[in-house]
């Protein structure tokens, strides 16, 4: 690559680097800032934290933040046992119909969730469940998307690893808690930040079948900003959108270099 | 690591199930959308337990439900789930929608008495016109608004212009407008004549227009509407031209969340917008400002909007007598009268305006008193059966003439032929 071609590549990351990061540095400033600063950039203006406190206030969000995280480690701990198991069975197990409900489980990734809000809310309700933690995580616990990426995972795995570890006595639970598991590391990782992500910003799915304070995440004390009939106010909304995102940010920037190890690896991209 | 991390993966997600509290016991459940800000949930909230404390036997659950598209999506979904609330705050405009789907039930079954009678009767007629069909009550107007025209002061004045007199007519928003309209050195504007929000929902404001020009959009039936009236027509090429031959607002699409703003930093020195907005003005303009009617040209007119309260299916005749009873109440002048004061809605009942709270809070702003004083003149808002697809035609309609895609007769034609299609199957 000669040196002109790579200040090219260079200049090209950055200029992309600073669009996605353009919106993030917009939001930081008009939370650090009074109202009145909203789209004047003076590196004069005064600093405030009032933004944050008005947004805290506005909503229960010490509530919220500790619902938001009970329900993304459920899920992501239901997640990973339940396809874990599946994905051991599919990739490792012959036994009839094996790849017509592998199928089946693929097509699942086809169907919209929100297509699905209906029934859901009916099966919910039959379980005696509306308005819990547990109702919110259910529906997303069997995920197709994370079975299929396990799998593949595991089909990796050289089975001459499987069958020294059957000759050294291991059973069939013990295999994949001591091969299969440990090799495919990175792609839990991966597959957890995604899950996370999603649903620590699943928004209509908790509004819809929760009801009170105790149950709800964040993505719903959020939702009080959204005031269009009178404008919105961009300072209060954007330190409220800094706080419920920030946990995810800091911890993203750091688990960076594994993270992006493991994307690399896992080939989700 | 990994066996530690999933073992304690079951074992939360066991904590999670069983740890998760049970749905409250409640006799009432109300679900309620928010659309203003300044802490229009909590007030929600201190009204119902105020309610509750003077009525020990009834307990209410209001259950806050996002915008009033998520509301409309969860009453929709919990309904169908078996599991419907008895009463939920909705736009006015959906009331043909849970008809059709089923799930609401008309108040006049729980009007018996004539004091009954005479308070469904006190409601300004402009809102119940959207609360009522085939002589059934669906809707009791709550959270109400209309659009009113809001000007500055100060720029008046610069322009030459006195600053206590609005526009009263299209031709005069037409001349002030460019007087107002000021251009820096080099021929770029720096400061409009008036901004009427186009984006989003552009039928609302429109309906200003097509209203002053005479005409309605939809008949109250729900199922035929009037697009392609060469009065709409009309009202649409006056909107369009205000930016393409008068150059008095900025063309293209004109964002309604952007609008205040605009009107705060001194880009357009007139805006149309909802009086949901007034206690934000108040607070945050600048300059002396002022708030009138919109302009009229065959007629004064503007839409009504926001939302009502709907009694739901699926429960028992007492739940529902006591959900009107909390109706009643938190109708009642008091209440509305706190209502209005927080969050800027217009009143729905004259009574209203006659207790003490409201008199001297109008005397001290009496801007509030425009859009009371405007019902008088005010027509439903646009609402037909599918309505979400027949607003969506009309908009797009709306969207191609502003952006000079089509031709404002073209696009209307278009839009009556769609909406046609779809209405035939309730007439």
């Amino acid at each position: 690559m000669s040196g002109f071609d790579k200040w090219l590549g260079h200049s090209a990351a950055l200029l992309l680097a600073l669009l996605w990061v353009l919106p993030l540095l917009f939001a930081i400033w008009t939370a650090i800032h009074p109202v009145a600063f909203e789209a004047r950039f003076q590196l004069t203006a005064p600093l405030t934290t009032e933004n944050f406190v008005k947004a805290w206030q506005a909503a229960p969000f010490a509530r919220y933040f500790l619902n938001s995280f009970i329900l993304v480690t459920s899920i992501l701990l239901a997640q990973f046992v339940l396809c874990t198991l599946a994905a051991y069975a599919f990739a490792r197990f012959r036994f009839p119909g094996r790849d017509f409900l592998f199928v089946l489980v693929l097509m699942q990734l086809l169907v919209m969730p929100d297509i699905l809000i209906v029934e859901n809310y009916k099966m919910i309700r039959a379980l005696g469940l509306v308005d819990t933690i547990a109702a919110i995580a259910l529906p997303y616990v069997a995920s197709g998307f994370g079975v299929f990426l396990i799998r593949q995972a595991f089909m990796t795995v050289p089975s001459e690893l499987d069958d020294a570890a059957r000759v050294e006595g291991a059973g069939v639970l013990q295999v994949l808690w001591r091969v299969y598991v440990p090799l495919a590391k990175p792609i839990y990782l991966a597959y957890g930040l995604v899950s996370v992500s999603h649903h620590w910003n699943n928004f209509l799915w908790p509004l819809i079948v929760t009801n009170s304070e105790e149950t709800r995440p964040v993505t719903v004390g959020l939702s009080i900003f959204a005031s269009v009939d009178s404008g919105i106010e961009w300072a209060v909304i954007n330190a409220a959108t800094l706080m419920t995102s920030g946990p995810l940010l800091v911890a993203f920037l750091l688990f960076q270099r594994q993270f992006v190890q493991s994307f690399m690896r896992a080939g989700i991209k | 690591m990994f066996a530690k991390a999933i073992k304690s993966a079951a074992l939360s997600a066991a904590v999670a199930i069983c740890g998760a509290l049970p749905a409250q016991a409640t006799d009432l459940q109300f679900y309620f959308p928010v659309a203003v800000g300044g802490g229009a949930a909590e007030t929600i909230e201190a009204l119902t337990k105020d309610y509750m404390a003077q009525n020990p036997g009834i307990s209410i659950d209001a259950v806050y439900a996002g915008s009033y598209q998520d509301t409309i999506a969860k009453v929709i979904t919990a309904a169908r789930g078996g599991n419907a609330p008895q009463l939920s705050v909705a736009l006015s405009v959906d009331m043909f929608t849970l008809i059709d789907e089923d799930l609401i039930v008309p108040f006049d079954d729980f009007i018996k008495t004539d004091e009954d009678r005479a308070w469904l009767a006190s409601f300004y007629p402009a809102f119940m016109e959207n609360s009522q069909t085939g002589g059934k009550t669906y809707g009791i107007p709550f959270q109400r608004s209309t659009p009113v025209l809001y000007w500055n002061k100060e720029a008046f004045a610069a322009a030459g212009l006195d600053p206590n007199t609005p526009p009263a007519t299209w031709e005069e928003m037409v001349e002030m407008g460019k007087k107002l309209v000021k251009k820096d050195e080099n021929g770029n504007v720096t400061q409009w004549g008036v901004r009427i929000p186009t984006s989003g929902f552009p039928y609302w404001l429109f309906q200003g227009l097509s209203t002053q020009n005479d005409v309605i959009l939809a008949n109250s039936e729900g199922n035929k509407t009037n697009f392609d009236d060469p009065k709409v027509v009309e009202a649409l090429e006056y909107l369009v031209s205000l930016s393409t031959e008068h150059g008095v607002m900025e063309p293209g699409i004109v964002e309604w969340g952007a609008t205040p703003k605009a009107f705060f930093e001194g880009q357009t020195a007139m805006m149309w917008t909802t009086t949901g907005n007034l206690t934000n003005v108040r607070k945050n303009a600048p300059f002396d400002f002022g708030v009138g009617m919109l302009p009229a040209n065959k007629r004064r007119g503007a839409p009504t909007g926001g939302g009502n309260f709907y009694l739901f299916k699926g429960t028992s005749q007492e739940q529902l007598a006591a959900a009107v009873d909390f109706i009643k109440w938190i109708t009642e002048p008091e209440q509305s009268a706190k209502w209005t004061m927080a969050t800027g809605y217009v009143a729905p009942r004259p009574a209203t305006w006659d207790t003490p709270t409201m008199q001297a809070y109008a005397a001290d702003f009496p801007a509030v008193l425009v859009a009371r004083d405007q019902l008088e003149f005010a027509v439903a808002e646009l609402s037909t059966y599918e309505n979400q697809r027949v607003t969506r035609i009309f908009n797009d309609a709306l969207a191609a003439a502003i952006t000079g895609q089509k031709d404002a007769a073209t696009a209307l034609a278009e839009a009556q032929a769609q909406a046609d299609a779809i209405l035939a199957a309730y007439r």
